[in-house]
């Protein structure tokens, strides 16, 4: 049961980031995760400006050099069940297909499920926590068991979306419109961390719109996977996730993009599990070592010290899965 | 039939099938705007027009629910649940939490399931929006109801609309699931009575009775 | 007998007429011909098409939307309430606060402690500080956003554990300890001197919310001084005794109408504070009052199970005979005595045969929402010490757990004054027949030998059995049964069908005994105003208790109709067959179509009433249970993936087994969440709040979560002595054992032992990364 907001329903994209002026109208796109949050009153909202009526930002097609490019209207059960994902982008499919429910799915949108807020209970709940605009973190001290260990700081948020580290570890780009011209930004650069700036959590400006994501061409050799781990099999956050994609040939690894969730307020790109298994055959040394390195520099909050063995346990097993593919 | 100030107090509309839009505004529509104008100062209803969706707190919606259209004074901010329940009377989609999370409001939007809930009644107008009442034929049941009474795929009954909705959807997008896929399609349809290995046989059942009709 | 509930459940001590007179009790069935088999709910089609209409379905003409402003603080004192604001808002009609109500509307937290309907003193998150009514359900929560209260914020308690030390908050006067209770049976030293083998353990479970599909609410409206209520309840009866009480209307003003409901588990057996304050706005305005809870505020502020602290000690000889069993358990029912400990210890006293018992059970407050009984009180936690205790015991003296739990299967109930024997007991059978199903020790030989093996991926097998403290029904309840001159049936009877097939099975036993067919039989019931009394729907109780009453009132019936033929045939009373259709003289061969009977035409209607005779004296009824399961761990994620489960269930007769093993199916689910997923979390360090006050943060089971395969093995055994109809409860023990036999196998596939429920990943690492990286692989 929300406040009162006006809403509107804009037929071009140009009117859109028109309406989106003053800081309390929000976008909606399939509003899975903005009602929620209005229920909560995480934020202030004055104004919603739906872009549903935006057909063109909606769909999935092949693009000039042979990536791939799917509007942020997509929804994510459209990414999940695609031919050209599931077979090409496997880890974006599967990333996909771990998100909240199938009703969830079939609303949500891929724009949106990158644009998503945290799920910190501190954060949505009624506690006026540092990213709120209060004094401190909640979690710091408190029931912290879901919260991040790697890239805190002054905040312990996890990002919950299973979908953009699955498109960081292919190098997507976002591209995204605004009132003064539009700007392409990679999924590694769009996300901002609470050590930049704890109130915010993309680059995204107020009256931005991301519009497309685009995936570059999937090189020969080319293997991924999404793994999340969860307390419970449906609507459930990952507890510890992990984004792979390998280029391997003949049964070495040539390159490597890992990308984490469930460990850090944004998408965690673990380098040095990279610089380990890259120009290797991932025989069980590499595994181990490089499961362990992804760890090295964690720093578990009281109640979240399980996510160690559990992240590095998860990173052996799918590591193995890789090899020799 | 209800009473009219039964109408009065909820903007509810009572058209029948058969209705012409004009003779709606006429008899129902424009009493009900009315209604709402003089119980709330907050109402703007009469800047409200359907062609524009700007209104600060209340406009004109018009959604297809089960194949009938009905045109509605809405708030922004009202959800196609709500509206479903407490004005359509359509009340088989069920409330359980009003976050998404339960899937009791479980209703196809253009052969989809979504939950009910986290979809605001301006944001429905358009597409096509199926509830279990739109399930039957008539009085009787509809192959995946039928189903459900016959493996007893429920037990205190509440989310049994949205298990069904979730099931039709996915029969409608997949005639013959595997089981595997059926739990999937209804793991956003939380049962606390726990009857989950009943619901999975009904749907197996389901697919079958949707064949052979 | 010290249960809490009790009283919910049963009235004791009345004297209630009975039909048949005692001492001419009918027969048991022999081979029935409707009971027992697969028969789909008579309310099914209701239910699937969307006519059913539940109390949150209830939309009335001038309806207004209620709502509750709750105190956000843990711990906290109301020093103002503002509602100017509020009241000045469009569409908001009344405002009820503390000050309003002026002390005149008091609430009993329990028998001892009543304090005012909005108390000044909040003495958990989610107490009810003012209640508003207003146009739509989103005004009126405009309404509580604009109401300004100032809060002196107490400091407060929020773990159990932390409540008796020096220093923590003080939330009564009279302190934070509610109760403590000790129990004891011959000498439990004597018994661990005389063992092999003494182990002794801690365990925990975590607070669970009943979560119910349906919240909590109701619809309130009066008609001049007479109030209607539609509740979402298991007892409408017992809402209605509450309802007037605190009101101070005579009974026979409050009418509580229950048709259908979504669900309670035993936190809808009462009215809520919403309920008197959908009243009160009602009155107050002139018009029906609708107040559903959130599902935010349900979690707060409407009931949950215990957390539990256990500590067991066990003796056991070689041969498997247990010596002597020490228990003691600390829990809090929250801020009020809400039966904390409520049953925590039974299982311990009465599960298997041991001389040698001893408990203390310790019953605190913390500044967390009250208790409501939750399907088996104690009985699922305790389970989970004591299960894991037996399996522990059973590996130190190298015997299997089920022919540990074989060799002590008691045939007497020893934890109740003078050991009364069970009516029957299906406990052998059960552990018996489910291993034998379950292939219980070709599994165990197998998962001991993949042990050895390296994989992360480990299998194991785990069982777990039970009895449920009552199950068996009782005193009072009546029946009306009307059979028209069509011959067509009516039953009215004043229970509540909570989703366990109440009304199909009550049709089911007058489809055995008139010969009519299930569907054809209309059902009136769960209406103070028109049904007849019955105690709420709980504690496994409601087919046992209205099953052999209605039976009851079929016979009478019958032996009207039977009456009238013997009239109309020329033959005396005791020459007459009842057939079903038709009744038959066996001494001429005649026979009369029921609806042929002159007198019933000329009558229109046969009345008869059935009455819940008592139970046997001096013998208990109890139901009986084991089960099994297998899981896979992945020791390297701590994921656990359950592969299977198996009930075997002794509930007396199986009166229907479609509804049967959805019981069984659906039980096991609810434990898969003690044991797996659920619990309630506390923000202790800084405020006390519940932070998981969702259904995604706070995770009950998805389709996901359960296993493909799941058995339901009833070992159907009617109890002739229990009742007239053989049955009893079922609902109860069905989520027993689960949980348990969860950690069984978990300790059988990668020998970890889970203390703490739930296994979920994050205990379930933590317990691993504590084992040697062999053991782990």
């Amino acid at each position: 049961m929300t406040v009162h907001f006006s809403y509107v329903r804009p037929a071009s994209l140009q009117d859109a980031m028109g309406q989106l002026t003053g800081d309390n109208a929000r976008i909606h796109a399939g509003g899975t995760d903005l009602l929620g949050c209005l229920r909560d009153e995480v934020f202030p909202v004055d104004k919603l400006v739906s872009i549903s009526r935006l057909d063109k930002l909606r769909g999935i097609k092949k693009t000039t050099d042979g990536g791939l490019s799917i509007g942020a209207l997509t929804t994510i059960a459209e990414v999940a069940v695609h031919p050209l994902i599931r077979e090409k982008y496997t880890a974006l499919a599967q990333g996909a297909a771990a998100v909240g429910s199938p009703q969830i799915r079939n609303q949500g949108t891929l724009g949106g499920n990158l644009c998503q807020k945290p799920r910190c209970w501190y954060y949505r709940g009624e506690f006026h926590c540092l990213r709120k605009g209060g004094d401190f973190c909640y979690a710091a001290e408190g029931e912290n068991q879901y919260h991040c260990i790697l890239g805190g700081d002054y905040c312990y948020i996890v990002h919950p979306s299973d979908t953009a580290p699955a498109l960081q570890a292919f190098g997507a780009t976002l591209r995204i419109a605004g009132p003064r011209g539009g700007r392409d930004v990679s999924v590694a650069d769009f996300f901002v961390p609470p050590s930049r700036d704890v109130t915010r959590e993309t680059v995204l400006e107020q009256e931005e719109i991301v519009t497309e994501i685009l995936l570059p061409p999937a090189p020969a050799g080319l293997r991924s996977a999404y793994r999340k781990v969860r307390a419970r099999q449906a609507w459930d956050f990952a507890l510890a996730g992990v984004a792979l994609a390998l280029e391997q040939e003949g049964g070495r690894v040539q390159k490597s993009r890992v990308v984490l969730s469930g460990a850090a307020p944004i998408p965690w790109r673990a380098v040095e599990v990279e610089k380990i298994i890259n120009d290797s055959t991932l025989g069980a040394e590499v595994i181990r070592e490089a499961a362990a390195a992804a760890m090295a520099k964690a720093v578990p909050l009281s109640k979240n010290g399980y996510k160690i063995p559990l992240f590095q346990g998860m990173l052996e097993e799918e590591l193995e899965k890789m090899r020799g593919a | 039939m209800k009473k009219k100030e039964d109408d009065e107090k909820t903007g509810q509309c009572q058209c029948e099938h058969g209705y012409t839009r004009r003779g709606f505004l006429a008899s129902v529509g424009v009493g009900a705007m009315a209604a709402i104008a003089t119980t709330s100062k907050l109402s703007s209803a009469k800047e409200a027009s359907p062609a524009e969706l700007s209104a600060e707190k209340a406009v004109v919606v018009t959604l297809l629910v089960n194949d009938r259209t009905h045109r509605l004074l809405v708030e922004p901010r009202w959800s196609l649940l709500y509206v479903l329940r407490e004005h359509l009377g359509l009340t088989g989609t069920k409330v359980g939490c009003e976050r998404g999370e339960c899937g009791a409001c479980t209703v196809l939007i253009d052969d989809l399931p979504r939950n009910a809930c986290l979809t605001l009644a301006v944001e429905a107008e358009g597409r096509r929006i199926t509830t279990l009442e739109g399930l039957m034929q008539g009085e009787e049941l509809g192959p995946v109801q039928q189903a459900f009474v016959e493996e007893d795929a429920m037990q205190c009954g509440y989310c049994t609309p949205g298990q069904i909705m979730s099931v039709e959807g996915l029969l409608r997008a997949r005639p013959q699931p595997t089981p595997a896929e059926i739990r999937q399609a209804v793991s956003g349809n939380l049962c606390r009575c726990g009857t989950y290995p009943h619901i999975v046989k009904a749907a197996a059942r389901a697919a079958d009775l949707k064949a052979k009709r | 007998m010290k249960d809490d509930e009790r009283d919910l459940y049963f009235v004791e001590g009345i004297a209630v007429p009975q039909t048949p007179l005692p001492g001419e009790e009918p027969a048991a069935w022999g081979k029935t011909t409707v009971i027992g088999q697969r028969q789909p709910r008579v309310d099914a089609y209701e239910r699937v098409s969307g006519t059913a209409v539940y109390p949150s379905d209830v939309v009335l003409p001038n309806m207004l939307y209620g709502a509750l402003l709750r105190c956000p603080h843990a711990h906290a004192r109301v020093k103002k309430v503002d509602i100017s604001a509020a009241e000045r808002m469009e569409g908001v009609h009344a405002i009820l606060t503390g000050a309003s109500l002026a002390g005149k509307v008091k609430w009993p937290y329990s028998e001892e402690v009543v304090t005012d309907l909005f108390d000044a003193q909040c003495r958990f998150e989610g107490e009810a500080v003012a209640a508003v009514a207003a146009t739509t359900p989103y005004v009126a929560r405009d309404a509580l956003r604009a109401i300004a209260v100032e809060y002196e914020v107490l400091p407060f308690v929020a773990d159990e554990r932390e409540s008796l030390a020096p220093g923590a908050a003080q939330i009564h006067a009279g302190g934070n300890r509610f109760k403590a209770e000790t129990y004891e049976r011959g000498d439990v030293n004597k018994g661990f001197a005389e063992a092999d083998v003494v182990l002794e353990e801690k365990y925990r479970t975590a607070c669970e919310i009943q979560s119910p599909m349906e919240l909590h609410g109701c619809v309130a409206n009066w008609e001049g001084d007479s109030l209607t209520i539609w509740e979402s309840t298991q007892g409408v009866y017992a809402v209605q005794a509450k309802t007037a009480d605190i009101l101070g209307l005579p009974l026979s003003k409050v009418r509580v109408i229950g048709h259908y409901m979504g669900g309670g588990f035993g936190a809808k057996l009462q009215p809520g504070k919403y309920t008197i304050c959908a009243a009160l706005l009602a009155r107050k305005i002139g018009r029906p009052v609708k107040i559903f809870l959130s599902r935010e505020e349900a979690m707060l502020a409407a009931g949950n199970r215990p957390p539990a602290n256990m500590t067991i000690k066990a003796g056991v000889k070689k041969d498997g005979t247990l010596t002597a069993l020490q228990f003691s358990g600390l829990g809090s029912g929250g801020a009020y005595p809400a039966g904390g400990t409520s049953l925590l210890d039974w299982l311990v006293r009465d599960l298997y045969v041991c001389p040698n018992v001893q408990s203390e059970l310790t019953d605190v407050a913390i500044n967390a929402g009250p208790a409501r009984p939750f399907r088996a009180p104690g009985h699922p936690q305790c389970a989970w010490a004591l299960e894991q205790m037996m399996d522990a015991l059973a590996e130190a003296i190298g015997m299997d757990p089920v022919d540990l739990r074989l060799k002590n299967v008691p045939l007497v109930s020893q934890g109740r004054e003078g050991s009364p024997p069970y009516t029957t007991t299906g406990l052998s059978a059960c552990i018996t027949e489910g291993a034998e199903a379950f292939g219980w020790r070709e599994a165990r030989r197998r998962t001991a030998a993949a042990r050895k093996e390296k994989n992360h991926l480990k299998r194991g097998v785990g069982m777990g059995s039970c009895v449920w403290f009552v199950g068996g029904g009782r005193p009072p309840s009546t029946v009306i049964v009307k059979l028209f001159a069509d011959g067509s049936v009516n039953l009215n009877m004043g229970a509540s069908d909570i989703g366990t097939g109440t009304k199909t099975v009550m049709s089911m036993v007058l489809a055995e005994e008139l010969g009519v067919r299930p569907e054809t039989i209309q059902i009136e019931h769960a209406d103070t105003g028109s049904t007849q009394y019955a105690t709420p729907s709980g504690g496994s109780k409601t087919v046992p208790t209205e099953s052999p009453a209605v039976r009851s009132a079929a016979i009478a019936v019958k032996q009207q109709l039977l009456k009238m033929a013997a009239g109309e045939l020329g033959s005396p009373l005791e020459n007459l067959r009842y057939t079903g259709e038709y009744i038959e003289a066996t001494d001429s061969g005649k026979k009369v179509k029921i609806t042929d009977l002159a007198s019933l035409k000329k009558q229109g209607v046969v009345v008869g009433i059935g009455y819940r005779g008592p139970n046997p004296e001096g013998k208990v009824v109890n139901p009986f249970a084991a089960q099994f399961c297998e899981v896979e761990v992945n020791t390297r994620t701590g994921e656990v993936r359950i592969l299977r489960f198996l009930g075997a269930h002794e509930s007396g007769r199986v009166m229907d087994r479609l509804t049967f093993d959805n019981q069984v199916f659906g039980g096991i689910t609810m434990g898969i969440g003690l044991g797996m997923t659920e619990k309630r979390i506390l923000d202790a360090n800084s405020t006390g709040k519940m932070v998981n006050r969702n259904l995604h943060d706070y995770k009950l089971p998805t389709a996901l979560d359960v296993p493909e395969e799941m058995v339901s093995l009833p070992v159907d055994m009617p109890d002739s002595e229990a009742n007239n109809t053989g049955a009893k409860g079922l609902g109860e023990p069905v989520t027993i054992p689960t949980a348990a036999a969860i950690a069984n196998a978990i300790y059988d596939a990668v020998g970890v032992r889970v203390r703490q429920s739930p296994a979920d990943p994050l205990t379930m690492n933590r317990l691993l990364a504590e084992q040697s990286p062999e053991e782990r692989s």
